[in-house]
């Protein structure tokens, strides 16, 4: 079919169809014309023959228009030129039902059934910019409010123009605009009417100073194309005026929608963080075995976000284990390797697997799954009935040795566990006697902070250990210092006494 | 952000200075990308770090990250500016046999000139 085929006029109540010197010719009821006069039921086709054809079959003969043809061979309809009250009226239409459709997806809808009123034109979509800058079909119309897919015959060079320039693309008669010869698709689908106008961020101005136009002009996050086949003359100024404003409208609206939805999201999240937590708390949990020759006690105290502690005990042939951990940091980050961590320990220790294995195999695991500057210190000790205490501390707060109301620190100790891939550990061992203690802390214990931003330390930490009996006096050693200024980081405090 | 980063460059050596408390977070994520940038001019570093008053867990990993990398990748950092407490926390994890020492900023850069680890001053 050719760009310019063939007209169809109205003379004196006579329907004529005239070639307009195509290549393929005009057919009517199989004869090629040149210029013939057409009756009911005449069956005409342009170009390529027995593929497409059109049956002439005028409503009202003797009315008839050339508008009221194409209503019929296009299936849209076209009223007489509306007045710019009729155009107001619609606008406004549009711009409430846009107010009231939450869901991006209906404000889109609305924008493309409230555009193509306006334009009358066949088919309308809505891009929208991807976070890679592409353009993804978002939703498409037809006149009679069908969906449509994407497809080859909309012109994406246009499209592109349009969002390269930020500007207004609106031809309303190709066959008169002079700089389309390239666009393939206007060409080869014969597309008349092109309108593409950017969708663009909502710009906030900030201040009152005259601004230069372009930094006024917010980032094209889409754009409105809709296209017909025929040549709209009914696109007034006014009609592009409000064209704009309802894509202007219409672009503030998806950007609400779009910043509600990630809130949702947002929402989303939180609640499996909370579950998540749930989880880790779970994890967490420690049953602490009960043996004759030692009592075992352990409290964590949580500051508000999850944290990377735990503690877990073991009780196997080898004797009672008990192991501390502080992951490095705050967060999900930390609770997830913590976990990992104390899955990995408790099945080791639960194996009866020598205490320097366990460490070493926690450090190869963390350094060779790269996992970046995350790292635990950790303590693992294990007591035998006996009262040989076998520990081995991995840059942990060294633990507090309680012997008759003296505390001792054990010098002892050796690089965290998943900072370098090559460290090497070692063990300490003592022998405990009835009524001895061992403390272990994290260093939310020692790096309590209160208002003046001093630090719990050691020494007040020794001290309190000296002349406690229980971890409670710890906790409230620590809650009174700190005098209500809330906990940055989580406290624990396991307790092993050797009952002998 | 409770960390202040400044550099200067001596000698052909470029000294960090950092003020205030290294933290799992931004400030963290700041010294980092500091080295990072530095890191990507000059293979000779010192990190003064006598105005940091706090570092906790996260920042000593980041600490110690930038440090193996920056070695493995050839560069060479020197730590100076440790005050007790850093001392204390470098001790407890064994940290301070990992990192080059100097007391001073001078030592550390002069420590360039003759070239290594050989005069690390022990801790």
């Amino acid at each position: 079919m050719s760009r310019d085929h063939a007209l169809i006029t109205l003379e004196n109540g006579q329907f004529y169809v005239d070639d307009q010197g195509s290549k393929h010719g005009t057919f009517v009821n199989g004869e090629r014309v040149q210029r013939k006069s057409l009756e009911r039921n005449d069956r005409v086709e342009f170009g390529v023959r027995d593929v497409a054809y059109v049956i002439f079959n005028p409503q009202h003969v003797t009315s008839n228009t050339a508008r009221e043809f194409l209503d019929q061979i296009s299936g849209i309809h076209i009223s007489a030129e509306s007045t710019d009250l009729e155009k107001l009226t619609l606008f406004l239409e549009a711009a409430r039902k846009l107010n009231t459709a939450g869901v991006l997806d209906e404000i889109l809808v609305t924008l493309l059934d409230a555009t193509l009123k306006l334009a009358r034109a066949e088919r309308g979509y809505v891009f929208m910019k991807g976070e890679d800058g592409a353009l993804r079909l978002a939703a498409g119309r037809n006149s009679k409010g069908e969906p449509l897919l994407d497809d080859k015959t909309i012109s994406h060079s246009i499209l592109d123009d349009a969002l390269k320039a930020n500007s207004e693309f609106v031809i309303t008669d190709t066959s008169q605009s002079l700089d389309l010869a390239g666009r393939q698709s206007i060409v080869a689908y014969d597309l008349r009417t092109v309108i593409c106008i950017p969708l663009r961020k909502p710009q906030v101005q900030t201040t009152r100073d005259a601004q230069s136009p372009e930094s006024l002009t917010g980032e094209a996050m889409g754009a409105l194309y809709v296209d017909s086949r025929f040549a709209s003359r009914d696109i007034s100024t006014v009609s592009n005026d409000i064209l704009r404003a309802i894509a202007t409208e219409a672009a503030s609206l998806i950007e609400n929608a779009r910043l509600v939805q990630a809130e949702d999201a947002a929402r989303r999240y939180q609640q499996e963080l909370s579950i998540a937590a749930s989880i880790q708390q779970r994890l967490m949990a420690v049953t602490i075995p009960e043996v004759p020759f030692a009592r075992l006690k352990g409290r964590n105290l949580s500051c508000k976000e999850i944290g990377g502690d735990f503690f877990d005990a073991v009780n196997t042939d080898e004797g009672l284990a008990v192991v501390l951990a502080d992951v490095s940091g705050k967060g999900v980050s930390a609770a997830l390797l913590a976990s990992t961590l104390q899955g990995m320990i408790y099945s080791q220790l639960s194996a009866g697997m020598p205490l320097l294995d366990i460490v070493t195999a926690a450090n190869r695991f963390f350094t060779h799954k790269h996992i970046g500057e995350k790292y635990a210190t950790l303590i693992i000790a294990r007591i035998r009935r006996d009262g040989e205490l076998e520990y081995v501390n991995c840059g942990h707060v060294p633990p507090l040795l309680v012997c008759n109301h003296e505390v001792m620190r054990p010098p002892h100790g050796n690089l965290p566990v998943g900072l370098l891939a090559d460290a090497t550990y070692e063990s300490d061992h003592c022998s405990l006697h009835a009524g001895d203690r061992l403390i272990l802390v994290t260093d939310g214990v020692t790096e309590a902070e209160n208002a003046r931003g001093d630090f719990f330390e050691d020494f007040r930490l020794e001290a309190v250990a000296a002349k406690s009996e229980t971890l409670e006096d710890i906790f409230s050693a620590v809650a009174n210092f700190c005098g209500g200024t809330p906990l940055s980081d989580d406290c624990t405090v396991v307790e092993l006494v050797y009952s002998g | 952000m409770n960390l202040k980063i400044e550099t200067h460059v001596a000698d052909g050596v470029t000294v960090i200075s950092c003020h205030g408390r290294i933290m799992f977070g931004e400030e963290a994520t700041s010294l980092r990308d500091t080295l990072k940038k530095v890191l990507s001019s000059n293979r000779l570093i010192v990190l003064n770090l006598s105005g940091v008053t706090y570092i906790d867990s996260g920042g000593l990993g980041t600490l110690v990250g930038v440090y193996s990398s920056a070695r493995s990748g050839g560069a060479d950092i020197k730590l100076t500016g440790l005050g007790q407490r850093l001392r204390d926390v470098l001790q407890i994890t064994k940290l301070a046999t990992v990192f080059e020492l100097y007391d001073s900023e001078e030592q550390a850069i002069a420590a360039f000139r003759r070239g290594g680890p050989a005069d690390a001053v022990p801790k």
